[in-house]
């Protein structure tokens, strides 16, 4: 096994490296320039230019790249235009508040998901089932932009306009007075802003979810090894949660690896809607602002995160399965 | 058995409310007053020297640090940082500073932080906008003493002491920074200021504190009202007026035109229209045919129905433009009226420059039979599709065809600013309230084949030359009233470049905040006087968004 991940990760080297120079050649190619976003239209030409020959942006491309690489070699993703600083100080503000969100939606989703879809295999075409189809359905379809404001308008502008209980802050990751809390408080005041943000991300990746769950455990629930523990005196739950339901995670683990682009994606949409500083708004403001150690830095990072999501689901196959074995025979 | 296990789970659920329903979502200490001012998109560089945009600036100029100079309701120049001036002719200027003004950590501002400023500024390496836009008529500096500083001037010039509206940096912090890296400065994003708020903290794409400068000086009216000023970044429009509506934020800037109306129906806010410093105007690029003719120009600019496009799309909230002086400025020529809509001298002036439709398809033809057809750029962002849209339909109505392309703002850019385009519709923004600025920028000739300038339209009209050098070196504001009176007269003749329409800037502001004033000189020009009124400070509904007291 550990031989197999040693293999794996040494085979995302030249991977990672193949994606990073692609995105460095289409950035530089595409149409703008860093240096627009940082001037109104009034700064004359003499300081435009003097900024890009500042930025090293008056270099031949393919000196650009070499220099960017090698600095990227000895763990250097430079400096950001815009923000003056060490992009990966940027990174090391952003990312963590990306993994909050991203982390807690993926176990949610799985939960979720795959509860609600072994209810429905277990009651299947029972009135609960096609409710709950018709739900995830529902949720499946919505494009996450338009759940995000709905959320929004429900559970945060008309829940404080009709004085329900609780209403949830649309935007930000704490409140203004976040200072000023107890830790208790602290806690709390987290909790609350993560409330909507998160439900958007979990709901439709969740129902997703629950129809894959569902589909298997129903094919599971057929086999025979299933009849033969109903008919040894297994109690219902043990036959389900034991003998079916392990089975038809094998699968769904499969859709953790699948699902992690997805959700890097739905995040760049969720982070700029409920104001979230994620990695999302990063790359959404670098990409407008043609920030290029920013973008190139962080595409790495989303691109690192998505290489190692789908290698832990391979590794989790061997764990749910142990007739999977990747050493070499 | 089922039973048993739901009311298991209810159990956290329910602590979890208990939690927060006795947490409230208030604070556990006394915060002294919070104001809360949410904007689209974050800060830039908290230097004065390699500061590049507007709002930035503005946080700079009237919340961080402490300009020179500042101006009144009238535009007139008034003292701030200096006390007093002397100008020596038109060839030199003594500022007098205050003695009282210190910097965050205690040192006192003096003569030599100005010195200092002025000369990084100047040193081209540091690609500064106050070198660029401010001091490019001013040739030197020397200390007089620790509070007195004089400045010499390359030449006698227009508007000479509005040379000085820029803040000092301190030397003490940045005298080790070569000019090259000053934008990578790590005080850029923990600066050290002098003005009424210093800065606390600083979460990228989240939001910036600032707390009030208990130290600030007596004589530019002492430490301010309110004890925090949050900045806060919430990209997206509707996301922003929950959060206005709900309380999370107290002041909105910019609100866009279509949110007028909810603004308006909400009791708890209160509309701020005020004349902005942004005019919209059609570029047309006079170096390529069929607009390197002014007639053909002129013909579509008479073409265009400015009113119908402010009432439509501004819910008419702007004004005509005549040229590049807004209506609010002291040297606005008021005598020149806007360009009215004329389709008839349209047509005339499209037939006399050869344009006529000779095969009765709608569309003029010239004398080689070639279409009056043209590409209208814009960037892609809602009003600027709207208008250009209206603009196609207004100049179809005389045989002239506009085949629109919208693209995203940088390669609309591109494309502009290579002078790779036949028309355009974009905008300008006034950095400064130099007369002379943007008629320069945009109209001489000196610019005109420079690449990256902004004379993107390549124009080249001795006429305009000469006044703009005039308007430039005239010290006398009755004649320089004069000059720009005859360029914009110049300029409706030829229509270089067809001005639309000055956009007022829009806030929401909630009621419980007093003290707020905008116009031209800016959102934040009131900053040191904004305050929470407490009678109507209830806590908002929203957790995290109590206004002043805990409990």
């Amino acid at each position: 096994m550990t031989s197999y991940v040693v293999r794996r990760l040494v085979g995302a080297v030249p991977l990672l490296l193949g994606v990073a120079t692609l995105l460095f050649f289409i950035l530089h190619l595409a149409p703008g320039d860093p240096t627009v976003a940082l001037f109104g239209p009034n700064a004359s030409a003499s300081v435009i230019e003097q900024t890009r020959r500042n930025f090293g942006l008056d270099q031949p491309l393919h000196i650009q790249y070499v220099r960017w690489l090698g600095a990227l070699l000895t763990g250097d993703f430079g400096i950001s235009f815009e923000q003056g600083r060490p992009v990966a100080d940027i990174i090391r503000g952003a990312l963590p508040n990306t993994l909050i969100l991203t982390g807690t939606a993926l176990i949610l989703m799985f939960v979720i998901g795959i509860a609600i879809g072994t209810v429905q295999a277990v009651r299947q075409y029972s009135a609960t089932d096609n409710v709950l189809s018709v739900i995830a359905l529902f949720f499946y379809s919505m494009p996450s932009f338009w759940l995000a404001l709905m959320m929004m308008l429900v559970f945060s502008l008309k829940a404080s306009q009709w004085g329900w209980p609780i209403a949830f802050p649309p935007t930000g990751i704490t409140g203004v007075e976040y200072d000023f809390f107890s830790v208790g408080g602290k806690i709390v005041d987290r909790i609350m802003h993560m409330v909507l943000p998160v439900t958007t991300l979990t709901l439709a990746l969740a129902a997703g979810v629950a129809r894959y769950t569902r589909g298997q455990m129903l094919e599971i629930v057929r086999q025979d090894y299933i009849r033969t523990a109903r008919a040894k005196g297994l109690p219902e739950k043990t036959v389900i949660a034991r003998h079916a339901l392990r089975n038809s995670l094998i699968p769904i683990i499969t859709l953790i690896g699948l699902y992690l682009p997805f959700l890097f994606s739905g995040t760049v949409f969720v982070e700029a809607i409920f104001a979230w500083p994620g990695m999302g708004r990063v790359i959404y403001d670098g990409i407008l602002q043609r920030d290029y150690p920013v973008v190139m830095a962080t595409s790495f990072v989303f691109a690192a995160l998505t290489i190692l999501g789908s290698l832990a689901a391979d590794v989790l196959y061997a764990v749910a399965d142990p007739r999977i074995r990747y050493e070499r025979s | 058995m089922a039973t048993v296990r739901e009311s298991a789970s209810r159990v956290p659920a329910l602590a979890l409310f208990a939690i927060i329903a006795a947490c409230g979502g208030g604070p556990d200490r006394e915060t002294g007053g919070i104001i809360v001012v949410g904007m689209r998109n974050d800060f830039g560089a908290f230097n004065p020297i390699v500061n590049g945009d507007l709002y930035t600036g503005e946080m700079i100029n009237y919340a961080l640090f402490t300009p020179l100079i500042r101006y009144d309701a009238d535009l007139n120049v008034a003292p701030h940082l200096a006390e007093s001036w002397e100008e020596q002719g038109d060839s030199a200027i003594i500022f007098r500073l205050r003695r009282d003004v210190n910097w965050h950590d205690g040192e006192r501002v003096t003569a030599h932080d100005v010195a200092f400023t002025f000369e990084r500024a100047k040193a081209p390496e540091s690609a500064s906008l106050i070198g660029d836009a401010f001091i490019n008529d001013v040739a030197s500096v020397e200390i007089i003493d620790s509070f007195t500083v004089r400045f010499v001037y390359e030449r006698p010039h227009a508007q000479a002491l509005e040379d000085f509206w820029w803040a000092p940096a301190p030397r003490h912090l940045l005298e080790d920074v070569p000019a090259a890296e000053l934008r990578n400065a790590p005080f850029n994003r923990q600066p050290t200021g002098s003005g009424p708020y210093r800065l606390v903290e600083w979460r990228a794409r989240e939001r910036v504190v600032l707390e009030r400068n208990e130290d600030h000086a007596a004589s530019l009216g002492g430490p301010p009202a309110v004890q925090r000023i949050v900045f806060r970044v919430v990209p997206e429009a509707s996301t922003m007026l929950t959060e206005l509506v709900t309380g999370g934020v107290h002041v909105d800037v910019p609100v866009l035109p279509e949110q007028v109306e909810r603004i308006e129906a909400e009791p708890s806010l209160r509309l701020f229209a005020y004349p902005g410093r942004t005019v919209y105007y059609v570029g047309w690029n006079n170096a390529r045919p069929p607009f390197d003719d002014a007639r053909v120009r002129r013909g579509l600019a008479l073409a265009i129905d400015r009113q119908q496009i402010i009432d439509a799309l501004l819910a008419g909230q702007g004004s005509p433009a005549n040229g590049p002086l807004p209506p609010w400025h002291p040297l606005y020529p008021s005598q020149v009226a806007p360009l009215e809509h004329s389709p008839a001298e349209a047509d005339r002036l499209l037939a006399e420059a050869g344009w006529i439709d000779r095969d009765k398809d709608g569309v003029r033809e010239n004398l080689a039979g070639e279409p009056l057809r043209f590409l209208l750029l814009a960037a892609d962002d809602a009003l600027r599709r709207s208008v250009v849209e209206i603009l196609e339909s207004q100049f179809r109505r005389i045989g002239a065809r506009a085949e629109i392309r919208v693209t995203e703002f940088q390669t609309m850019l591109q494309q502009h600013r290579s002078r790779d385009f036949d028309a355009v519709f974009t905008n300008w923004v006034l950095d400064n309230f130099r007369a002379s600025a943007a008629p320069f920028a945009l109209f001489h000739s000196s610019q005109a084949a420079e690449p990256g300038s902004a004379n993107r339209s390549a124009v080249k009209i001795p006429a305009l030359d000469r006044l703009i050098e005039q308007g430039g070196a005239s010290t006398d504001p009755g004649q320089q009233r004069e000059i720009w009176a005859e360029f914009t007269a110049v300029l409706q003749r030829e229509q270089p470049v067809t001005f639309m329409f000055w956009l007022n800037e829009l806030a929401g502001i909630r009621s419980e905040i007093e003290g707020v004033e905008m116009d031209p000189r800016g959102e934040l020009l009131t900053i040191r006087q904004w305050t929470l009124s407490r009678g109507t400070a209830a806590r908002a509904a929203l957790s995290g968004t109590a206004l002043t007291e805990s409990r």
